[in-house]
């Protein structure tokens, strides 16, 4: 399978392609102003155990609980992204980059270090009519100064990557900028030091069709984090 | 009322729907090559503890196994189903061979106490050994009350109303917790784990231990003498005619 990831991986469009027949344009998720192509219950990749999958890891495949509160409260508190420069980090399937687009934000990156990742936001910007940076560098670590707003939805799914993050935002944060974190109380993130700096903004139900792929996940909230 | 803390036990065994052969040394069954899963009990004490933490009774669902490297395939499905992480006590191919219940129960008393667990899930008995034992020896270790083949689990502040499936029926008890429960058949239907769920759990923690760290000796206190085959069933025969069959049971001596 890896093989046919790589020949894939060559050429744009056959990335394209290969994502467009593997996912749907979907709705049923928590920001439906928002159209995203994703593997739902009605695609067969769903039902495998990612043996036969094309795809190396699709996490972008998929519209993770953290980034779907994350992008609600964007949508629904769009003044304070009005006019910003703004990162996404793990950008996935880039729907926290659109939302911030779509409320007027000035400039906005979307970054993940997967390239299959990078056609599917390119693909899912595109199916909303905005316009997005996306990079593929690895911003973690590197200076952020330039930008206002650094967005991390669903980012702290694994232990040692939550004090990587952690370490680079104590490191890189300015007065200047502001974090919003979205999680929907995964456990690297439920015990995390860097909890003391957070202030909770909001905390949504998740949909049906989120917790059918989130087992034992029943909301998901957004926090700020402050210096 | 605070949240539960649930540990549950995941045993990787032969799949239900291998055919099971004896080794030709007599001494056990063939495992080399052959596909394994969890015990389907276990699925449905994971299950159980995934709905806990759904309806928000549980605050963190804590999956264990006992056994050789790939019991932590067994421990990622627990994953994949829901539950937030795992740990796992490994021990080589020839300690799990003769690894027995009374092993596990001290395993998992031990971890208990550590975690702070308010309730231990566990299947009524693993399909490969049948013995039917661990979840009774946990609560006898731990000193906690237990219920055992349960059908169904009701909280009713701070303890468990728990319907018991007995020879003469049904039989509903109250437990106070900390508890030990082992799931029988009905007690409800395991969802299965699809792709989102399986990535996901990947990336979830996976704690490796030896049985030393829970100061366990895994040291076998039986020894398998023999195991064989069920026997095979004798052909039958068709007879065309009730006279026939008569003269056939008369001849038999049974009429």
């Amino acid at each position: 399978m890896k093989e046919i990831y790589c020949k894939f991986k060559s050429t744009r469009d056959d990335v394209a392609a290969l994502i467009e027949q593997n996912t749907e344009i979907s709705t049923d998720h928590m920001t439906p102003e928002i159209k995203l192509r994703l593997i739902t219950p009605n695609c067969h990749l769903w039902h495998s155990n990612g043996d036969d999958s094309p795809f190396l890891e699709p996490f972008w495949a998929f519209y993770w609980p953290g980034g779907q509160a994350l992008t609600r409260y964007i949508l629904d508190n769009g003044e304070r992204f009005n006019g910003k420069t703004i990162v996404d980090i793990g950008s996935g399937c880039g729907a926290t980059a659109i939302a911030c687009k779509l409320v007027g934000a000035r400039h906005v990156i979307a970054n993940d270090i997967d390239s299959v990742a990078a056609e599917s936001i390119k693909l899912n910007s595109e199916l909303n009519d905005v316009t997005l940076f996306i990079t593929t560098q690895n911003l973690i670590g590197q200076s952020s100064a330039k930008c206002d707003i650094i967005l991390l939805g669903d980012m702290f799914y694994d232990e040692q990557f939550a004090n990587i993050i952690s370490d680079w935002l104590k490191k890189s944060m300015t007065k200047s900028s502001t974090v919003f974190i979205g999680d929907p109380g995964r456990h690297s993130f439920q015990n995390h030091p860097m909890r003391e700096q957070l202030k909770k903004l909001a905390c949504y139900e998740l949909p049906k069709s989120c917790k059918l792929q989130n087992n034992g996940l029943i909301s998901s909230s957004v926090w700020e984090m402050s210096i | 009322m605070s949240a539960y803390r649930v540990l549950v036990g995941c045993k990787r065994v032969i799949d239900y729907a291998v055919k099971i052969r004896v080794k030709p040394d007599k001494l056990g069954v063939v495992t080399d090559g052959v596909k394994h899963s969890m015990n389907p009990f276990d699925e449905i004490a994971i299950e159980e503890a995934i709905r806990l933490k759904e309806k928000k009774l549980a605050s963190e669902v804590v999956a264990f196994s006992c056994g050789p490297t790939a019991s932590q395939e067994t421990l990622r499905t627990a994953m994949a189903m829901g539950a937030d992480r795992a740990i796992h006590v490994e021990i080589d191919g020839k300690e799990a061979e003769t690894l027995q219940p009374i092993h596990v129960a001290k395993l998992l008393s031990k971890v208990a106490q550590e975690e702070k667990i308010d309730i231990i899930m566990l299947g009524k008995q693993a399909i490969d050994d049948d013995c039917n034992q661990t979840a009774q020896m946990t609560a006898s270790l731990l000193n906690w009350p237990q219920a055992t083949f349960a059908s169904k689990i009701e909280n009713d502040n701070g303890s468990f109303k728990v319907t018991r499936e007995i020879d003469g029926g049904l039989e509903t008890i109250k437990v106070k917790l900390p508890a030990v429960i082992s799931a029988d058949l009905r007690l409800n239907e395991p969802r299965y784990a699809t792709l989102p769920n399986i990535m996901k759990a990947k990336k979830k923690p996976l704690a490796k231990k030896k049985p030393s760290d829970y100061g366990v000796e895994v040291k076998a206190h039986q020894q398998v003498l023999k195991v064989e085959d069920p026997p095979v069933r004798q052909a039958g025969q068709k007879l065309e005619t009730v006279e026939d069959l008569v003269v056939k049971l008369k001849d038999g001596g049974f009429v």
